[in-house]
């Protein structure tokens, strides 16, 4: 009886651990699944949406003084930056990227625009963009207006940006602010974002697998 | 020949310069400043400082006699949103090393006392807690907008 039992327990025990063994194996293979897909994931840098949004009415003006407006969106597909001239680092190293990436896409870069929207319009005059943006790139557009009317854009994308007093530079401030590269379709409709740390090499990979599932 | 010359000066200059001791224990390579658009009296510069001791070093600032002033600083990217915090001071792990590039730590140089563009070369001044200076030379250079790419792989 005894053993019969001890038997069971054994048999029992022995199930268990086979199933034990199964979950283990099941679990570390689900897990390099997860990681693969994670990394692939990475691997593409930019969130798509499964659908495109709409954007909604805006009038800005760029840095030539010509209005900029939702339908100047229109037609070929843009790469939305938000920054202002006077920031030391990222926009800088933002704009050296895109330049990058303008000059891996050559021929094509004709086709897609490149626009810097000013989240500092106090600062930043039409003016002050043409010098700025020129800088990194003769194409690059420069775009800027009344506050209220680019938080009529940056609300739309979840553009984000606050004034910083610096301690060390009084009366001068920066500005934090986000940091990624939106991508508007030739709809004129917000297709994807790209999120820092940006890559001029991972962003031309990213759009042109953007661009062939568009057409 | 002419390249072992500019190397064996370029590390005498900085022995000399940095410390009476025999051997070197910090090494600032890869240095440079990045040209600033025509709008910005303010340029960012990037290096990478090794530690070599055996026991961490702290670097309390950097300088340099072309700017007005100069300033450490992260940039932090958090929930998609990039802020600049100040750096008090730097950690330079025993046998280790920080890396200042696009995006991240930098150093942040605050109107140039005369126009630099590329080409030109800047002398910035390493300063560690225990009084020791490095003093180098870094070219101003265009950005590419591919450096920080060495890095990420």
């Amino acid at each position: 009886m005894q053993n019969g039992t001890q038997h069971a327990f054994r048999k029992r025990f022995l199930v268990g651990g086979i199933i034990a063994v199964f979950a283990m194996l099941a679990g570390t293979w689900s897990a390099l699944q997860l990681r693969e897909r994670a990394s692939h994931v990475d691997e593409l840098a930019a969130t798509r949406f499964p659908v495109a949004r709409d954007i909604s009415a805006f009038e800005l003006v760029d840095h030539r003084g010509e209005p900029f407006t939702n339908t100047s969106l229109q037609g070929v597909w843009s790469f939305l930056f938000f920054g202002y001239t006077h920031c030391p680092d990222v926009c800088p190293t933002t704009l050296s990227v895109l330049n990058s990436v303008a000059q891996r896409l050559g021929s094509d870069a004709s086709n897609v625009r490149f626009i810097f929207i000013s989240i500092d319009p106090e600062r930043d005059t039409p003016e002050q963009l043409a010098r700025f943006v020129s800088y990194f790139n003769g194409d690059f557009v420069g775009v800027t207006g009344k506050p209220e009317a680019i938080e009529r854009l940056t609300k739309q994308l979840g553009v984000l940006y606050m004034r910083v007093a610096s301690a060390d530079n009084p009366g001068s401030y920066l500005m934090d602010h986000t940091a990624g590269v939106f991508l508007v379709d030739p709809d004129a409709k917000y297709h994807a974002v790209f999120t820092p740390p940006l890559e001029a090499e991972k962003i031309v990979t990213n759009f042109d697998k953007i661009r062939e599932d568009y057409q | 020949m002419n390249v072992i010359a500019t190397l064996l000066g370029g590390w005498l200059f900085m022995v000399i310069s940095g410390s009476a001791l025999a051997a070197p224990t910090m090494d600032v390579t890869d240095g440079w400043v990045r040209e600033a658009p025509p709008t910005s009296r303010v340029l960012a510069g990037y290096m990478q400082i090794s530690n070599l001791t055996d026991a961490d070093l702290t670097v309390t600032g950097i300088t340099s006699p072309d700017f007005d002033s100069a300033e450490l600083h992260r940039t932090v990217v958090e929930e998609g949103v990039a802020r600049m915090l100040p750096v008090p001071e730097l950690t330079i792990p025993a046998a280790g090393s920080v890396l200042l590039e696009p995006g991240g730590l930098h150093l942040m140089l605050f109107d140039p006392v005369r126009p630099l563009l590329q080409g030109d070369s800047v002398t910035l001044v390493v300063h560690r807690s225990d009084d020791i200076c490095v003093t180098l030379s870094v070219p101003v250079l265009r950005s590419t907008g591919d450096e920080s790419v060495h890095h990420h792989h």
